[in-house]
This record gives C-alpha cells, sequence and structure tokens, in this order.
C-alpha cells in the first residue's frame, strides 16, 4: 500500500478545476475539514469536505470517496437553491433527499460518473452506523436515511417504525421522480419534507447526531467484506443503475491514471532540496482563499497580446546578408535579407514583492497587476520565483509564493490572495532570510517591487553588495502614487547600490516593466 | 473530395453580408479560431456565383502578394498582378483571411485601395491607376488578439470595413445542428454531449484555468470519429483530452478526469 499523504497542493489544484467545472460556478474555493462532515455553503461560494486522511480504506479508495463528494456537492451547487443544516430533522430530510435528486439530474450529462457512485454508496453505507447505537427518535431518522439511500438497514428496527420508514421512503421516492420531471426545485421539495416528517413521527428540530466514518474507531473492513456491501448495494440500486459488474466498479480502474498522476506529484514535491520553512521563509497555508478576484483578465489578456512576440520566440529581422533574400526591400534599398531570430527569454528571475502597511489601500489592484506579471512569466516559460514579505504579529515574514522549480499555478495564485500587506520595509532583514535561497540558486535577476524606501537602508547596502558578489544582478523597481513620487522613490534606491532602479507610478504598468526587463538582457 | 456542406446561419449573418454587399460596405468578421468564419463567407460567395479571389495572411506575407511584382520573361520585363489587382480588375469578391496575422507595413497598401474611391496607383508597374470594376466586394476575418501570432489591425485599416460581423461559438443546439450535417450515423445524444464538455473547455480556458479552448472543428472531428466506430470517450479523449499533455501531467489529468466523468468507460 502507499503510504503518501495526499493533502497536497495539485490535490487541491484539481479538486478546485473540478468543482468548479462540474458546477459550472467559477469562484468556488474548496477547504478540507478534519472535524466536519462535508458541505457546502451556498452563499460562501465554499465547499468543507472531510479530508482525505480521514476516510475509510485504502488510500486509493479514499481518493475515490473524495472525488465523488466533490462531484456531489459539486451538483448540489448546480441544482439547489438553498441547504439546510444537518444537524435537525427537517434539514437533514430535506438534505438526503436533495441528494438523490441532483444525483439523478448529475447524471444525466455525467454518464461517466455511475461506477463512482455506487462505489461510493458502498463506503457510505459501511461508514453508516448500525442502528441499535443510535437512541431514541434519531433512530428513525437513521432508518429512514439507510433505507432511502442504500434500499437497506444495518441492525434492525421495530416492525411499527420499519413501516413508517418503508412509507416515508416511497413518498420521498415519489416526490423526488414528480421534483425531476416537472422541473421543479428545492423549494418544491421542501414543502414536501413535512409530509416525511409527519410519516415518521418525529420533530422537525430533532437533534441529528453528526455521522463521521472516523468517529468509531477499528472500522477498517477487508476487501471482500467491502465487495459484499457493493454487491448488496449494486442489487438495491439495480432500477436506477442497471446491472453492473461489482468486480470493475470495486478495481476503479478509469480513474486510477489520474490517483497515480497525483502520486508522481507528491513524490516531485519531495525533492524539493532546501526547504524554506528551515531557513526562516514560510508558505501560506490556507487553501480556502478566492483567488478569482485577483485575476484581471483583461489585463493578462493584453499583456499576452503586448508580449507575444516572446511567446512565438522568433522574430523577423533583416540584414544585409544572410540566406533568404527579399526582392521588395531589395528595390525600396532596404536591407535585403531576413532571417529569424530566436527571442525567447533565459533569463533566471525572482521576484519580490513588498507587502508593507503603505501599499495595503491598493493591495487588489497590487495583487492583481503581479497576477497579471506571474501569468504572463509562465506563459512565456521564463523560470521564475515569486517571494513577498509582510509584518505579522510585529515580527517581518518572507513568504514564499512559488519556489523556481514549481509550475505557476492557482495555488500560487492562493498563497499571493491570502498575504495582508502590513508593516515597514525591513529589506536588508528580508535579504537576509533570502540568502540562503538565493545563494542555492543563484537567479540571474532579482527583482525587487517597493513603495518605499528602506527603513534600514545602511544594512540593505551591505546585503546588496554581498548579493551582488554572487553574480546577482539587482534590480528594484519603484511604485509610488504619480510620476513625481515614483522617481523620487527610484532615485533613493539607486543610492542602496541597485544596478538598476525603475519606477512606476501605474499599478498595470508593472508587468510591461518587468518584462521590458527580461526582454532586454 | 470532399463535399460542400450547407451553411448553418445561426445569427443572420447572411443577410448582414447581404446588406452589405448591396450597400458596397466591406465587412470585417471577427471571432475566435473554429468558429465557421471561413465557412460563412464560403457560403455567401456561392450565394452570389461571384468569383473568388483569396489570401491567407501570415507573417510571410509581402505586399507584392498584394500588388503584384515586376518578371523577366524571354528579355521583356512584365507586371505578374497580385490578388487584390487582380480582383479589383476583374471586379470580383476578394476575401482576406486572418488579415491580422500579416505586418502592419504590409497592409499599408490596402488602405489605398479601399477607401471611398476604390482605386489604387500602380507605382510598381506603370503607375497608372486601377479603378475597381463594379461588383468589386472585400470581406476580411480577425482572429481575436489573444491568438498567438496576432497584431492589432491599424485603425485607418478597420475604418475601411464599416460592418461588423462577430461570430462567437454558436449555442449548443445550433452546435449540434452543424456538426450534424457533418456526420452520418445518428449520435445525437453523444454529441451533445461533447459540445457541452468542449463549452466547460472553453469556459475554464477564459478564466485561464485552461491553457487551450476547442473549438467547432474539434467537435466536428469528434462527430466523425464516431461515424468510424471509434467509442466515445476514447474519441473524447483523443480529439479534447489529449492536447493538454503539451502543459504537463497536471493540465492533462484536470481534462481527462472531467471526461472520465462525462463519459465513464
Amino acid at each position: 500500500m502507499q503510504s503518501l499523504e495526499l493533502k497536497n497542493e495539485s490535490l487541491i489544484e484539481i479538486a478546485t478545476f473540478l468543482v468548479r467545472r462540474w458546477s459550472e460556478k467559477e469562484n468556488i474555493i474548496i477547504e478540507f475539514s478534519d472535524k466536519m462532515e462535508t458541505r457546502t455553503r451556498l452563499k460562501e461560494n465554499r465547499v468543507i469536505l472531510t479530508s482525505i486522511q480521514k476516510r475509510l480504506g485504502s488510500n486509493f479508495e479514499k481518493y475515490r470517496q473524495l472525488r465523488t463528494s466533490i462531484w456531489y456537492e459539486s451538483m448540489r451547487i448546480k441544482f439547489c437553491k438553498k441547504i439546510l443544516s444537518n444537524d435537525y430533522g427537517f434539514g437533514f430530510i430535506l438534505n438526503t433527499l436533495e441528494t438523490l435528486r441532483v444525483e439523478q439530474e448529475g447524471r444525466k450529462l455525467w454518464k461517466g460518473m455511475d461506477k463512482e457512485i455506487i462505489f461510493n454508496y458502498t463506503h457510505m453505507f459501511v461508514a453508516r452506523p448500525q442502528l441499535h447505537t443510535v437512541y431514541g427518535k434519531a433512530r428513525i431518522v437513521e432508518g429512514f436515511y439507510q433505507y432511502f439511500m442504500f434500499g437497506a438497514l444495518k441492525g434492525e428496527v421495530q416492525s411499527s417504525d420499519f413501516e413508517r420508514i418503508k412509507k416515508a421512503t416511497e413518498f420521498g421516492k415519489k416526490i423526488i421522480e414528480e421534483c425531476i420531471k416537472k422541473n421543479y426545485d428545492t423549494e418544491w421539495l421542501e414543502k414536501n419534507v413535512n409530509v416525511i416528517i409527519k410519516i415518521l413521527d418525529i420533530d422537525s428540530l430533532l437533534t441529528i447526531p453528526i455521522s463521521l466514518p472516523f468517529m468509531k474507531a477499528g472500522m477498517m473492513i477487508s476487501e471482500k467484506e467491502l465487495l459484499k456491501f457493493l454487491k448488496v448495494i449494486a442489487k438495491n440500486k439495480e432500477v436506477d443503475f442497471g446491472k453492473v459488474d461489482s468486480n470493475a466498479i470495486l478495481s476503479g480502474d478509469n480513474i486510477y491514471n489520474e490517483y497515480q498522476v497525483l502520486l508522481d506529484e507528491n513524490k516531485k514535491n519531495d525533492k524539493k532540496g532546501i526547504i524554506p520553512e528551515s531557513i526562516g521563509i514560510q508558505i501560506p497555508n490556507q487553501i480556502n482563499v478566492d483567488e478569482t478576484i485577483i485575476y484581471d483578465i483583461n489585463l493578462i489578456n493584453n499583456l499576452k497580446t503586448k508580449f507575444r512576440d516572446l511567446k512565438s520566440g522568433w522574430k523577423e529581422q533583416y540584414f544585409t546578408s544572410g540566406e533568404e533574400f527579399d526582392v521588395e526591400n531589395y528595390i525600396d534599398e532596404n536591407k535585403p535579407f531576413f532571417s529569424d531570430i530566436k527571442k525567447s527569454i533565459k533569463t533566471k528571475i525572482v521576484i519580490l514583492l513588498d507587502h508593507s502597511s503603505s501599499i495595503a489601500s491598493d493591495a487588489i489592484e497590487y495583487k492583481k497587476a503581479t497576477i497579471a506579471l506571474c501569468e504572463v512569466l509562465s506563459v512565456l516559460k521564463v523560470k521564475f520565483a515569486v517571494y513577498a514579505f509582510s509584518t505579522e504579529n510585529r515580527s517581518v515574514i518572507c513568504w514564499s509564493i512559488k519556489p523556481d522549480n514549481v509550475k505557476w499555478n492557482k495555488i500560487a495564485a492562493k498563497k499571493l490572495a491570502q498575504i495582508v500587506a502590513n508593516g515597514a520595509t525591513p529589506l536588508a532583514e528580508i535579504y537576509d532570510k533570502m540568502f540562503q535561497i538565493l545563494e542555492s540558486k543563484r537567479p540571474d535577476i532579482f527583482l525587487t517591487l517597493t513603495d518605499g524606501e528602506p527603513s534600514d537602508s545602511d544594512a540593505v547596502k551591505n546585503m546588496i553588495k554581498s548579493l551582488k558578489r554572487l553574480g546577482i544582478s539587482m534590480i528594484a523597481l519603484g511604485y509610488g502614487p504619480n510620476t513625481i513620487r515614483s522617481t523620487t522613490i527610484a532615485n533613493n534606491l539607486k543610492h542602496l547600490g541597485y544596478e538598476k532602479t525603475l519606477a512606476v507610478s501605474r499599478l498595470n504598468d508593472i508587468p510591461k516593466r518587468v518584462l521590458s526587463i527580461l526582454g532586454q538582457v | 473530395m470532399s463535399k460542400e456542406i450547407d451553411y448553418v446561419d445561426w445569427n443572420n449573418s447572411i443577410e448582414i453580408l447581404n446588406k452589405a454587399y448591396q450597400a458596397d460596405l466591406f465587412v470585417i468578421i471577427i471571432g475566435p479560431k473554429g468558429t465557421g468564419k471561413t465557412s460563412l463567407v464560403r457560403n455567401f460567395i456561392k450565394s452570389k456565383n461571384a468569383k473568388l479571389e483569396s489570401i491567407n495572411f501570415s507573417l510571410r506575407t509581402r505586399e507584392s502578394h498584394l500588388i503584384g511584382t515586376k518578371t523577366l520573361t524571354n528579355g521583356t520585363v512584365s507586371f505578374d498582378e497580385g490578388i487584390l489587382i487582380k480582383s479589383m480588375r476583374e471586379g470580383s469578391i476578394l476575401y482576406l483571411d486572418e488579415i491580422n496575422a500579416a505586418e502592419a507595413d504590409v497592409l499599408l497598401r490596402l488602405d489605398e485601395a479601399l477607401d471611398d474611391r476604390r482605386q489604387i496607383i500602380l507605382k510598381e508597374s506603370t503607375g497608372g491607376t486601377i479603378k475597381a470594376k463594379q461588383g468589386w466586394f472585400v470581406v476580411a476575418t480577425i482572429n481575436p488578439l489573444t491568438h498567438t501570432g496576432t497584431k492589432e489591425l491599424p485603425p485607418q485599416l478597420l475604418s475601411r470595413f464599416p460592418v461588423r460581423i462577430s461570430l462567437e461559438y454558436p449555442p449548443e443546439n445550433i452546435e449540434l445542428e452543424i456538426i450534424k450535417k457533418h456526420v452520418s450515423g445518428n449520435h445525437d445524444s453523444e454529441i451533445s454531449q461533447a459540445i457541452k464538455l468542449a463549452n466547460i473547455l472553453r469556459q475554464a480556458a477564459a478564466v485561464e484555468e485552461l491553457f487551450y479552448s476547442p473549438s467547432l472543428r474539434e467537435t466536428i472531428a469528434f462527430g466523425k470519429l464516431l461515424d468510424t466506430g471509434m467509442s466515445t470517450k476514447d474519441s473524447a479523449k483523443i480529439v479534447f483530452g489529449n492536447v493538454y499533455t503539451q502543459w504537463g501531467n497536471i493540465e492533462y489529468q484536470k481534462v481527462a478526469d472531467i471526461i472520465t466523468s462525462m463519459f465513464g468507460n
């Protein structure tokens, strides 16, 4: 069995992509929780998933369950008008009905999910409690859930209760059929929940105990047992899903490839060499951040257009001698030979972003500009790393947004999105923190983007000297609210010993300036 | 030889083209790759029964391709007319495909020919004035600027094409109708799925989540592969999925996963 932790960035990237595509909603964010059952907060555009480690079965099985959970939540986002809390009877029953409704609606388009749904049902069934362990009226609700979802009960209930459960299940299935047929939505279904509550003879505010697989110790079951459960589910679901091959479902061949990719990415992440944390650089670790707000698609597209020559990597230039001859230019008495000149950026660059408090008022715009820069650098296939600094709890922190050996992705954007601009500009301290990384990576250019003068200028001078000694070209880009201010900043920076200083007064110009530096090298 | 497929005029483009033709106003069609710009023009020309001169612009297109060039045959210098001059003399329809793929200076001479007087001074040859024959009509297409290798069209040239048709990807039902014209078998539900898939990928590309968005050509190719008896999932992987491998494993896997959840095995 592979003993790999799957809570990595690739998993979040794929999960975020899937939830957004499946639900057809752009700004959904994903978050893993060790303590909560999977739930979606529609208003916050947030999906909270039970973390993969807390699920049952082998790592591959855990991954399959997670993937199906993401699918169900995506369908909820797409088809549900509201999602109530699972903690009390009314909400629990409505959500149960909705699960089946969104599943049926979703399967119309996502026809490839059938096997995974059945596999997931099996694990859900395994994870449900034995009825005799649920006390009070909650038992009849649990019984209803099991009978409604799986067509079977774990354990026994009184015969009168069973009659109620059966009747409620029949009614539930009937209204779902009607709901789908007549294109009704959550609100219509909600009106019918009371009927089920009456049939089950419970209080609509009855507390429902949380049922999480990891809350019971020693639940690991063998593959043989799992297959037994799977066959029961497959049989009960035959009306909806048709005859299925239980062994094929258990093996899950069709999604093994993608799981393999995640494992490979994990291995790649293992071989990172120097670990930034060990030398005082931190990685922003929140994943439930909406990075879409700092994406300015127009700006990105504009830049891509502007630097397309660099993308194609070739530019036509005319010379007095060469291999290809152009008659027109000869007649016009211009240089008549032309050649294609390779124009790609070979420079390795490290970018340091100032997130001191002075940038706070423009933080979003500032981030938009840097995101656009990173997107374009990644399209142009430039090797780059991005760091940022800010102050938290009175100590200055250097954040690693994107190391040079990892591809630019939405996770890096999420890291940037969560940095709060705060504090002063202690550049020397930051340079000192980054020294080891810079020493080992040796970028060609180290670009510092700042909107103020460093609070420790003498120390900065020394640091710049020692970084230059490593063969790194030190460049600073000063940002100010207007031309005069930005030029002043750039001039002051120049005295600190940077090889080159530039000034920008409009945030959107930042990417252009940086790219033009790279284009010249 | 491939048979001519009827054009599905879903947003009244043919009518606009006809009206522009009547009013003697030149037309530019703007839209992403594979939205049927060329098919639209081909169909329009067929309906007009006119002669067509067309040129596909690229970085290597020279002014001489448009105007013409002097040649030496058996000791005499003669002038080989370029496509612009030829079409003006004939009064045919001139189709300038992907006009913004060319360098701006190549297009300068177009300005002269396309303005109200519809004439050009042939300084390359005898210096005479070529006046366009009655019925001369110009249609151009441009790809949006994000397309690799495209340039911004100089504004003075853009103003020579006062009728602008924007051609986006059609709605799902129309796309199905278009694809059905290209395939013989009955795979409506599979093709509808593929169109949905294509739209999901287009949407993802629009928000920078993917690097590439599939065009109508791909959905048509998907239908044609189904005609050959290939399975739905394989066709989808081949047409829509595999292209993403060039951007790395994760990029490919994202798309492969969407395909798996849509088509299963």
